[in-house]
C-alpha cells in the first residue's frame, strides 16, 4: 500500500523478516535503551543551550535580543556568505584529496600505499595547534614560501598571504583529509569487486570503472561524508580565528568565538548561534535520509563473497605512489618539518642557514624533564580510550537501528547528530553546571571529561558505524534470521563482526579526536585531572612557543608507538574475529 | 596567644566578637592563626593564568614548603576559561574556587557579588593605587605594556618613538595587537589615546591608526611578542616589556619601546566569597604579597607590586627609564571599557 513503489522483492522481504509481530527482546530493548542512553547525555545539553539562549546574561531574566541582535547585524550576511565559501570549498578539498587517497591506497597495487595510513593515523595523532601553527609559519610572512619569493623577486613583498580565504582553505581542507580517508578507505574496503570486474571484462578502462562504479558505490559514504565535514567546518572556530581573524576574513563563528571572550564572556549569543544551527541541522539530516532510505542499493557487502581485488595499474603505479607521496607531504610532513625546526630553536626563528648553529636540544630536556608528564599522558590516554569505546558500543547499535530502519530510528538518529554543532565551550559549561547539581561528585574529575568527549564525537561514531552497516546487504541478516538465529543474535554474529573494521576505524579517530581535544578539556579539567592539550595550550599562550613544538613532537611520536602496538596487536584480533568463510 | 584564639573560636566567642571585629578587618588573624585555620582546610583551590612552569610552580613549591599541611590545587587556563568556570560553578551553587587574579577579573565577579573583601597584613605596603580601599582586590604583580619590534626587521633609526611614528605608512598591515579586550589588549590602548590626546584628537588618530590595518591575533600579548619575534610581523602594539626583557635574555632579535604613554595594568588577586578554603586563600594572598612571594615573583622575571622588591630587570619600571603610564583606576576602567571595546569593533574590525 504505501509501499507499493518498492520492488515486490523488497516488499516481500519486509513482509516475511522486517515486520515480524513476535519480535524478540532484543526488538524494543535495543532502541529503548540506545534511545535512553542517547537522550540522557544529548538532551541535557540542549535544554542548557536553549535556556542559555534565551536569558539575559546579567540579569538572568528572559530574552529574545541574542536571536535579533545575530540578525540585525549587518556584517551577519557578509559572515554568513564567507562561512558557506568557506565551508564549501573546504569539504570540497578534504573530500577530493581524501577520497582519491583512499582510492589509491584500498583498491589498487601502487607501491607505498601504507604510507597513507601511517599519514592520516600519525596527522590526527599530533596536536591540532602543531598543524595551524606550522602551516601559518610556513606560509607566513617570514615563512620559507615567501622568503623564497623575495629572494628571487627582490620586491620585499610576499607571494602568498596565508591570512586570506584561501590560506584558511587550505589549512581546513588539509586537517580534514585524513577524517575522509579513513572513512573512505573502509568503504572502498567492502566495495563489490563483482561489479567492478564485470565493468573491467567489459571493457571498461581504469577511470571509467572508478568513476561509473567505484565511486557510484561509494556515493553514499561520499555525500555523508561531505555533509558531515560540511557541518564541520561551519562549525569550526579555530582555523576561523586563527587564520581569518587577522587577515579580517569574518565569519560567522569568528563573532561567535570573540563574543565568548570578552569579560565577562558573553554565552548567549554563541548560544543562540548554536540552536540556529541545530535546527539547520536537523533540515540538513531529512534531507540526508533521503539517500539512506534507499540503502540497499548500494548494499555491496552481500552473501556473495565480497573481498576486494586490488587493479593493477601496471604502468601508471608510479603515479598512484605520487598521490600517496604527496597526501604525507602535506598532511603530515610539512608540519612535522616545521615543527621539528622550531623545536631545536631557542625562539621562533624563519627558516635560514644562519639560524642552524642556534640549535639545540634543550626545549627538549625542559619537556622530558617535566615530572607532571606522564601523570599527564596517561590522563589523556585514559580518557580518549574510554570515550572512543562507549561511543562506538553505543554507535554500533544505534547505527544498526537507524539503517534498518527499527522503531525509533529517526530519533535516535537526529540524537546522535546533534552533538556535531555543539561549540565545544557550550558543553563545557553545560557539564560544569549539570555535574555541580549532581548528588555524585563528578566535578573536576576524568570521568566529566570523559562525558564531555563521549557526547561531542558520539556524531563522528554514528558516521563511521551508520556508513558501515549501509554496506551491509541484509540478505545476510535474512539468512541468519532465516535459520532461526534472534535479532539479537543476529546483530552479535553476523553484524558486529562485518562491521568490525568501520568500528575499528571510528574508535581510532575518536581515540586521536580526544586525545588532541582542547576547548572542553579547557573548561572540564580540575586540579587533579589535567589532560596533554591543555599543558600544550599552556605553553603556547605562555610564551614557551618553542617548547610547544617539542612537547607536541613528544606527544606524536608517543601516540605513534601506541597506534602501532595497536595495529599490530588489533591485527590478529581482528583476524580472529572475521568470520572463516569471508 | 593560638591556643586561647582556637579555645576562642570554639567556644563561639569570635561569632559573638564578630560584629566588632568587622570593622578593623586587617588585623583580624595573624599569620598563625591562619596557617592553623588553612591547616584545618587542607588545601586550597587557586584559580590561576599565570604561566605554569615559571611562576605557578614555584610559587607552590615554596609554599607548600613553608606551610607543610596545606596543599594548592591549581586551575590553570586562560583568564577567559578560569571566569567562565568560575561563574559557571558560583551559578550551580558550587563554587570550588577559593582565590582568582588576572587584570580584569574584577568586574564581572563583583557584578556576580562573588567578592569577599579582604585587607591582607601584607598588602599595607602596597602603593594606593596598587590595592582597592575596601580590600576587593590587592595587586600581586604589575605589567606594563608597550610595543615592541623585532630588530631584524627594524633598524634603530625607524623605531617608532611616539604615538605618531605608528602612522608611518611603512607599517602598514606590519603591526599586530592582541584580540583580548581587556585593559591589556586593544580597549586599554584606545584609553590611552583618548585620555593623551583628549576625545576628539584622540578619535582622528585612531581612526588613522585603523587604515594602518593592524592584524588582531586571536590570542594574549605574549603570543603577539611571539609572532614579532618569529618575524611574521615588525611591530608588537601592546606587549608587556617584562616578557620582551625575558625573551632578550635568551637572545631573541626583539627590543621593547618606552613609547608614551605606556599602559599599567596589574594581576588583581581576589578573594572568592563562598570558596571552600578561605583561611588557606587568605594565607595565600599574604604570600603572595610578602617579601618571600614577591621574591619569587621577582626571579620569574615579573614586576613585584611590593615596593620593597625591585625588578629583575630595574629598567621595566618607569620611574627607572623614565616612561609615563596610563593606569586609569578601576572605577574609571570598568566605567569606560565598553565604549573602547565599541570604538576597537568600529575602527579596528
Amino acid at each position: 500500500m504505501t509501499n507499493s513503489s518498492l520492488p515486490a522483492s523488497e516488499q516481500l522481504q519486509r513482509r516475511t523478516f522486517w515486520r515480524r509481530p513476535q519480535g524478540s527482546l532484543f526488538t524494543w530493548l535495543a532502541p529503548a535503551s540506545v534511545g535512553l542512553v542517547l537522550a540522557l547525555l544529548v538532551l541535557p545539553p540542549i535544554a542548557v543551550l536553549i535556556k542559555t539562549s534565551l536569558t539575559q546574561e546579567q540579569t538572568g531574566a528572559y530574552t529574545i535580543a541574542h536571536f535579533r541582535d545575530l540578525f540585525a547585524d549587518p556584517q551577519f550576511y557578509t559572515a554568513t556568505w564567507n562561512s558557506l565559501l568557506f565551508s564549501g570549498l573546504s569539504t570540497a578539498l578534504s573530500i577530493l584529496f581524501g577520497t582519491t587517497v583512499a582510492w589509491v591506497v584500498v583498491r589498487t597495487n601502487a607501491p607505498w600505499r601504507g604510507l597513507a595510513y601511517v599519514t592520516a593515523a600519525v596527522s590526527l595523532g599530533t596536536p591540532y595547534i602543531l598543524h595551524v601553527m606550522a602551516w601559518l609559519f610556513f606560509l607566513g610572512r617570514s615563512g620559507p614560501v615567501n622568503e623564497l619569493y623575495r629572494a628571487f623577486t627582490d620586491t620585499g613583498g610576499n607571494l602568498f598571504d596565508v591570512f586570506s580565504m584561501s590560506g584558511m582553505v587550505l589549512i581546513q581542507g588539509m586537517l580534514w583529509s585524513p577524517l575522509v580517508f579513513l572513512l573512505l578507505a573502509a568503504t572502498f574496503e567492502r566495495s563489490n569487486a563483482e561489479w567492478e570486474e564485470a565493468a573491467r571484462m567489459c571493457g571498461a578502462s581504469i577511470a571509467r570503472t572508478m568513476w561509473s562504479i567505484s565511486f557510484r558505490q561509494a556515493w553514499p559514504a561520499i555525500t555523508g561524508m561531505a555533509l558531515f565535514v560540511f557541518i564541520r567546518n561551519l562549525e569550526s572556530f579555530d582555523v576561523p580565528v586563527l587564520v581569518g581573524g587577522p587577515g579580517r576574513v569574518y565569519l560567522l563563528t569568528t563573532d561567535i568565538y570573540l563574543s565568548t571572550t570578552e569579560m565577562p564572556p558573553k554565552m548567549g549569543r554563541a548560544s543562540a548561534f548554536s540552536v540556529i544551527l541545530i535546527a539547520v541541522l536537523s533540515a540538513a539530516l531529512l534531507c540526508y535520509n533521503r539517500y539512506s532510505a534507499n540503502a540497499d542499493r548500494y548494499a555491496s557487502v552481500t552473501g556473495k563473497g565480497y573481498r576486494p581485488r586490488p587493479f593493477d595499474l601496471g604502468r601508471h603505479k608510479w603515479l598512484g605512489t605520487a598521490v600517496v607521496v604527496l597526501n604525507f607531504l602535506f598532511v603530515l610532513g610539512l608540519p612535522l618539518i616545521v615543527s621539528l625546526w622550531l623545536s631545536l630553536m631557542p625562539f621562533a626563528r624563519p627558516f635560514a642557514m644562519a639560524a642552524l648553529p642556534f640549535a639545540t636540544l634543550e626545549n627538549f630536556q625542559q619537556v622530558l624533564s617535566d615530572r607532571h608528564l606522564i601523570g599527564l599522558g596517561i590522563n589523556t590516554l585514559v580518557v580518549a580510550a574510554e570515550a572512543a569505546t562507549l561511543a562506538m558500543l553505543i554507535a554500533a547499535v544505534a547505527g544498526w537501528l537507524v539503517v534498518r530502519h527499527q522503531a525509533g530510528a529517526r530519533l535516535i538518529e537526529v540524537l546522535s547528530s546533534i552533538p556535531i554543532v555543539f561549540p565545544g565551550i557550550v558543553v563545557g559549561v553545560a557539564l560544569i553546571l549539570i555535574a555541580l547539581n549532581l548528588p555524585i561528585p563528578l566535578y573536576g574529575s576524568l570521568t566529566l571529561i570523559m562525558l564531555a568527549f563521549l557526547i561531542r564525537f558520539l556524531p563522528y561514531a554514528m558516521r563511521y558505524a551508520h556508513t558501515g552497516v549501509l554496506q551491509i546487504h541484509r540478505e545476510l541478516e535474512e539468512a541468519a534470521g532465516a535459520a532461526g538465529a534472534g535479532q539479537f543474535t543476529v546483530f552479535r554474529k553476523i553484524v558486529v563482526p562485518l562491521l568490525v573494521p568501520a568500528l575499528v576505524s571510528g574508535w581510532v579517530f575518536i581515540f586521536l579526536l580526544g586525545a588532541n581535544e582542547l576547548s572542553m578539556s579547557i573548561l572540564l579539567a580540575g586540579a587533579n585531572s589535567q589532560v596533554m592539550p591543555v599543558a600544550i595550550y599552556d605553553r603556547w599562550s605562555s610564551g614557551q612557543n618553542v617548547e610547544v613544538f617539542a612537547l607536541g613532537l613528544v606527544w606524536t611520536a608517543f601516540m605513534s608507538v601506541l597506534m602501532l602496538v595497536l595495529y599490530l596487536t588489533g591485527r590478529r584480533f581482528l583476524a580472529a574475529l572475521r568470520p572463516a568463510n569471508l | 596567644m593560638l591556643a586561647a584564639s582556637s579555645l576562642m573560636r570554639r567556644l563561639g566567642l569570635a561569632a559573638v566578637l564578630l560584629p566588632l571585629a568587622g570593622s578593623l578587618p586587617a588585623a583580624a588573624q595573624s599569620e598563625k592563626e591562619l596557617y592553623e585555620a588553612a591547616k584545618k582546610e587542607g588545601s586550597i583551590n587557586w584559580y590561576t593564568g599565570f604561566v605554569q612552569n615559571q611562576l605557578v610552580r614555584p610559587v607552590v613549591a615554596n609554599f607548600e614548603a613553608k606551610y607543610p599541611g596545606v596543599r594548592i590545587n591549581v586551575t590553570g587556563g586562560r583568564d577567559i576559561d578560569i571566569m567562565i568556570k568560575i561563574l559557571a560553578e558560583a551559578k550551580a551553587g558550587g563554587l570550588q574556587a577559593d582565590l582568582v587574579e588576572g587584570p580584569s577579573v574584577v568586574k564581572p565577579l563583583r557584578e556576580a557579588g562573588l567578592i569577599q573583601p579582604y585587607v591582607p597584613e601584607a598588602a599595607a605596603k602596597l602603593a594606593p593605587n596598587h590595592k582597592d580601599a575596601k580590600g576587593d582586590w590587592n595587586a600581586v604583580l604589575v605589567h606594563y605594556l608597550v610595543p615592541a619590534v623585532n630588530t631584524e626587521l627594524v633598524k634603530p633609526a625607524d623605531e617608532p618613538k611616539s604615538l605618531e611614528d605608528l602612522l608611518d605608512p611603512k607599517w602598514k598591515g606590519k603591526m599586530a595587537w592582541t584580540g583580548e579586550m581587556t585593559i591589556a589588549g586593544p580597549p586599554g590602548f584606545i584609553g590611552s589615546v583618548l585620555n593623551a590626546y583628549g576625545e576628539e584628537k584622540g578619535m582622528a588618530y585612531l581612526e588613522k591608526l585603523g587604515a594602518q590595518k593592524v592584524a588582531t591575533i586571536p590570542s594574549n600579548p605574549r603570543v603577539v611578542l611571539d609572532q614579532v619575534i618569529a618575524g611574521q610581523y615588525a611591530i608588537g602594539l601592546v606587549t608587556y616589556n617584562h616578557h620582551s626583557a625575558i625573551s632578550i635574555a635568551k637572545g631573541a632579535p626583539v627590543k621593547w619601546l618606552p613609547v608614551n604613554p605606556a599602559i599599567g595594568a596589574m594581576a588583581r588577586e581576589v578573594l572568592l566569597k563562598g570558596g571552600p578554603h578561605p583561611n588557606g586563600a587568605k594565607l595565600l594572598i599574604n604570600y603572595l604579597l610578602s617579601p618571600e612571594g614577591q621574591k619569587v615573583i621577582q626571579e620569574a622575571g615579573y614586576i613585584p607590586s611590593n615596593p620593597a622588591v625591585a625588578a629583575k630587570d630595574p629598567s621595566l619600571k618607569p620611574e627607572v627609564t623614565g616612561f609615563k603610564v596610563f593606569s586609569p583606576p578601576p572605577a574609571d576602567e570598568d566605567r569606560d571599557i565598553d565604549k573602547w571595546i565599541a570604538i576597537y569593533k568600529k575602527l579596528f574590525q
